[in-house]
């Protein structure tokens, strides 16, 4: 027996499509991937966080440094002290998951209430949230990120309030411009009609009912950017500091050894950068093109 | 005869355009009364400011500057309280030449003090049905949760079963089949006309004491407008529900109506019995009303193929009202006796006959003329 299932489907327009009608193969492969990256993202977090890791990731092995991989004991490796790459790899995750999530925290959260008030009471909160978003445009984040460092401390968590706050204006444009269009349909005022209260109405009806799928989408790329910006300070030296691992620090010590051949030492964690970060985007875009329905088919 | 459920007196509601660089008096000293248990039907062309009136009743009106002034009192459970009380000392408006030329409003303190006299009214006592019932609905959530929503928020039915049980009688009420199957639809599977029957529940199972029914059929098909009409005229049979009907559909106004208002230019121009007021053979009539009903293609017109008889010029756009009738210069039944009366007074409402009034100086009221 077949069975329908009723979705929402592309803006605009709802149609009757399941979820599997409307995707395209990619957009499956994309979201399998992106999730088998949060899976193993997690794991390794709650692995770094218990110490349950396979080394000591700061025990030197001095007679193995710079270890390729596949060698006994060290199944990715060691670096330039000797030190068991997978399980710093492991731990390196420790650097980024908490601060990328109060960063996606501070931005859906603050980009929710910005949109709200843009799109719901418009006038010049409008304004101020445009020029906002123009001011954090005419400037380099990172120079905005140092800027902090500077005047405050290197820590993690002043940088991530910083990627969140920059990532706000984004979310706030998209949920301004979802009530926008939900104004054009006539249930906001319907449901005023019906004399639900505005904060039932913004809450579950707006924000919840209407742009979960969208707030979703943002966070997981906020993710992405989140684990780009703290590896590139820890790269730079900004960030994390040795002997603590990150993936930024990691690639920034092994680098050095790089054109000595060996390469392993940074290339390892700057694959693990890459599959990562390509993981939440593809993640973002695949679920944008299921949830949201961008994709024309 | 006891006061009516609803008494609207000299509202005012204007709008600033700034594509005109004016305001727009969109509703203009309307005066209406809806008795207990009688649907009054307000017809009108688009742009005579009868959606604003009834928006203005519901304190739904946002666009700036608003409404101004007047008075809305509702009488129900015994109490009467004016949905306007205080408003008016928030707006001051500045005229010249039968132009408004300032409005100054201190909009929050409108809103909030209209946001408290409204509380426990919109929904409860004053329900909302409208145009494109597919759009007003939330297309992400079913319709019997929508449902048991306002249920939940309105009936002393607080439980979660409880509501989805009463949902699902309203759901029946209002003819959808298989009512417990369609509970879980969302609305983009229904059809506008399914759409419109589950706001239409949504409406009234909050058991209102006025319905105000905003052009309830448009947007709908052809056939689907008249099931929607029968469902009405059925509800009201059955409830005995109060309703302020809006439309400018003749044939639904009529079929629905005990008495009508006619509307012209932000006025109402016309209003009494609706079987007197649209009865063919009426002696006594306002122009603008006759000038609408001339203009329903008749089996007659449509038999002979000849041209449908449209009213000559424009809407009013009551950015400039004239001094004298809002309708002068349309109207075609000017006679040199009144002319000067017509160009340069405006005509009151007048009593033509008990119950019925009508705004031209082609029927003075007796005793005045």
């Amino acid at each position: 027996m077949r069975r329908y299932v009723q979705t929402p489907g592309p803006i605009g327009e709802f149609s009757e499509l399941s979820l599997r009608q409307r995707a395209g193969p990619l957009d499956l492969v994309y979201v399998s991937y992106g999730l088998l990256v949060v899976v193993v993202v997690v794991a390794s977090y709650l692995l770094g966080a218990f110490g349950w890791l396979p080394q000591d990731p700061q025990a030197m092995d001095v007679g193995l440094i710079n270890a390729a991989p596949f060698t006994s004991g060290h199944p990715l490796g060691t670096d330039f002290l000797g030190r068991d790459l997978q399980a710093r790899l492991i731990l390196g995750i420790q650097a980024y998951f908490l601060p990328g999530l109060l960063a996606i925290t501070i931005s859906v959260v603050g980009g929710s209430i910005l949109g709200v008030l843009a799109g719901y009471r418009g006038g010049w909160f409008d304004t101020i949230i445009t020029y906002f978003d123009n001011l954090l445009d005419s400037f380099p984040r990172l120079v905005l990120i140092l800027l902090v460092i500077a005047a405050f401390k290197a820590d993690i968590y002043y940088v991530m309030v910083v990627v969140g706050i920059t990532g706000m204006p984004v979310i706030a444009n998209l949920i301004a411009g979802k009530i926008a269009f939900l104004r054009q349909k006539s249930f906001i005022e319907a449901a005023h009609a019906l004399g639900l209260p505005a904060h039932t109405v913004i809450l579950k009806h707006i924000l919840w009912l209407n742009c979960r799928a969208l707030l979703v989408i943002q966070a997981t790329l906020g993710m992405a950017e989140a684990i780009l910006v703290e590896t590139s300070l820890s790269y730079l030296g900004f960030g994390v500091q040795e002997p603590t691992p990150s993936w930024g620090n990691m690639v920034q010590a092994g680098a050095n050894y790089f054109l000595q051949g060996n390469f392993w030492p940074s290339t390892a964690p700057a694959l693990a950068i890459l599959a990562t970060i390509l993981g939440f985007q593809l993640l973002g875009d695949g679920l944008n093109n299921l949830l949201e329905g961008k994709r024309r088919r | 005869m006891d006061a009516p459920l609803l008494a609207i007196e000299n509202l005012r509601t204007y709008f600033y355009s700034r594509a005109k660089r004016a305001f727009i008096r969109s509703v203009d000293g309307v005066s209406l009364g809806v008795t207990r248990g009688e649907t009054l039907g307000i017809v009108g062309e688009s742009g005579s400011g009868k959606s604003v009136t009834a928006l203005s009743a519901a304190g739904l009106v946002t666009a700036g500057p608003g409404v101004i002034s007047g008075r809305i009192h509702l009488n129900s459970n015994g109490a009467s309280r004016n949905l306007l009380d205080g408003l008016e000392k928030y707006a001051r408006v500045t005229e010249q030449d039968g132009r408004v030329v300032a409005v100054e409003k201190d909009e929050r303190g409108w809103r909030r003090r209209s946001e408290t006299l409204m509380a426990g009214v919109r929904g409860k006592e004053i329900a909302m049905i409208f145009q494109n019932p597919r759009s007003a609905l939330n297309p992400y959530s079913t319709i019997g949760k929508q449902l048991v929503e306002t249920i939940r928020l309105h009936t002393n039915l607080k439980r979660e079963s409880e509501a989805r049980e009463r949902a699902i009688h309203w759901l029946d009420r209002v003819r959808i089949d298989s009512p417990r199957l369609r509970f879980d639809n969302f609305p983009f599977g229904m059809s506008g006309g399914m759409c419109q029957r589950a706001m239409i529940a949504m409406a009234l199972s909050a058991e209102p004491s006025l319905l105000i029914a905003d052009e309830p059929t448009t947007g709908l098909d052809a056939t689907i407008q008249s099931r929607i009409v029968d469902l009405l005229a059925e509800l009201k049979a059955e409830t005995g529900i109060t309703t302020l009907l809006i439309s400018h559909d003749i044939s639904v106004i009529q079929r629905l109506s005990d008495r009508i208002a006619v509307m012209y230019g932000g006025t109402v121009v016309e209003t009494g019995r609706a079987a007197e007021v649209l009865a063919p053979e009426a002696k006594v009539r306002h122009p603008y009303t006759a000038a609408l009903l001339a203009s329903i293609p008749s089996a007659e017109t449509i038999r002979r193929k000849s041209y449908l008889q449209a009213i000559e010029g424009e809407v009013l756009d009551t950015i400039e009202v004239p001094r004298g009738c809002r309708f002068y210069g349309r109207c075609n039944r000017v006679t040199e006796a009144i002319r000067e009366n017509c160009a340069g007074l405006e005509p009151p409402l007048g009593e033509v006959a008990p119950g019925h009034k009508v705004r031209c100086w082609l029927y003075p009221s007796p005793g005045k003329a």
